[in-house]
């Protein structure tokens, strides 16, 4: 940190950048390092992404994976444990899975549970006494793990019971709102650097330190556009959260950073970049200079 | 993929949904031979099928498509009984049509 601070400034920060912005890009962060790296750690974080989401299955139909093989993805973050309600529309029961047609108004899906033979058991479904399920258009709830078999999607239920109080339904639905809205926006809290959750901490510490240095030495301007960034942006996504913080990290903004440059520091994809350009063109926090894929900040 | 989705409606949505197909959440306000009258943030006319089976009084949800005078064809209905929270269900649609992108095709 003593290094960054008192060293020559452009190189400091401009290495800085790139750490700070893989470390806060939360999730992506492997993706913009190495294939071979997620895909060698795959065994052994397998389980780091493996908390509950509820989602609607709307989302599942739209998710999509990185490359083919990969984690299918909500928001940009790896789904594989999920809960989702919806009522059930048709059922296919064989001697070794039960798939039941599950649409929730936002969409329909597959939901295969495996019938283990040898509990005759607690699960809901079997103790409703019918080997066949549930019946049909009840609402249920399911737990399970989204997979990809024949490229095509389907749940694998771990559980599935059915719904006796309908508000449970509508408390679904909107929790799945909230957690997407967290997921894009960032968790809400305070206005400064912190509130981009975990991963961003340290960037925002390596950040200030750097800048710190600035200001007590000479240059008060970079210190006092990098502790206004957050409150600019803090209504953004958070890809354009990454996107602004990387620009105005980067040496020589005043030309503006080009696309490809902005890709390889931020880990998004080109896509996600212009989506966030977009969305910073549109709250006027950026603007293009020398074309249409090179965007500096828009200071006033 | 659309033709499954049903979104999910009140009483004031409806005229932006004339022909297509729609998922209310109500409370059946009168029951007369195959007609029914729905409280959904507004009272909507429903054309029952044979197969549903309501009471006035206690909610319902039904799937159905919307005729050019605002009633709705119902091709499903589920009975919710008593204790649905309709201030909930009317705030879910709300939300379903802030976030499109969670809950609806264009």
């Amino acid at each position: 940190m003593a290094n960054y601070g008192g060293g020559s400034g452009g190189g400091g920060y401009a290495r800085t950048t790139t750490y700070g912005t893989q470390g806060g890009d939360d999730g992506g962060g492997f993706v913009g390092g190495s294939q071979q790296g997620s895909q060698g750690g795959q065994g052994g974080s397998k389980y780091d992404n493996d908390s509950l989401r509820p989602v609607t299955i709307k989302q599942l139909v739209d998710s999509k994976e990185d490359y083919p093989g990969g984690d299918l993805k909500i928001d940009g973050l790896g789904v594989t444990q999920i809960t989702l309600v919806g009522q059930v529309r048709a059922i296919n029961a064989q001697t070794t899975n039960i798939t039941y047609r599950i649409d929730d108004g936002t969409g329909v899906t597959d939901v295969k549970k495996w019938v283990d033979a040898g509990a005759g058991g607690d699960d809901d479904e079997s103790a409703g006494g019918a080997s066949k399920g549930f019946a049909l258009d009840t609402y249920v709830r399911i737990f399970g793990r989204l997979t990809t078999f024949n490229s095509k999607k389907h749940v694998g239920a771990h559980f599935i019971r059915a719904i006796d109080d309908f508000n449970e339904v509508n408390y679904h639905l909107l929790e799945a709102a909230y957690v997407h809205l967290a997921l894009i926006k960032g968790p809400q809290a305070g206005g400064d650097g912190s509130a981009t959750g975990g991963g961003a901490g340290d960037d925002s510490m390596f950040v200030d330190g750097g800048y710190g240095g600035g200001a007590a030495t000479t240059g008060t301007g970079g210190a006092g556009g990098g502790s206004a960034v957050p409150s600019r942006v803090s209504a953004c996504s958070r890809n354009a959260q990454n996107f602004y913080k990387f620009l105005s990290e980067s040496v020589g903004g005043g030309e503006g950073v080009q696309l490809n440059a902005i890709v390889a520091g931020t880990g998004l994809s080109a896509r996600e970049v212009l989506t966030a350009a977009d969305e910073l063109l549109g709250t006027g926090l950026i603007y293009t200079t020398i074309d249409d894929e090179t965007w500096a900040i828009l200071d006033y | 993929m659309e033709a499954t989705s049903t979104p999910r409606v009140t009483c004031t949505y409806l005229n932006s949904y004339v022909g297509k197909n729609v998922m209310v959440v109500g409370k059946v306000v009168t029951l007369r031979g195959d007609e029914a009258v729905i409280d959904a943030d507004g009272n909507i006319t429903a054309h029952l099928n044979r197969e549903a089976h309501l009471s006035a009084g206690s909610g319902v949800q039904i799937i159905g498509k919307v005729n050019p005078d605002l009633s709705i064809k119902v091709l499903s209905s589920l009975d919710l009984g008593t204790s649905v929270d309709y201030s909930l269900a009317n705030a879910v649609v709300e939300v379903t049509h802030q976030h499109k992108s969670v809950f609806a095709y264009d």
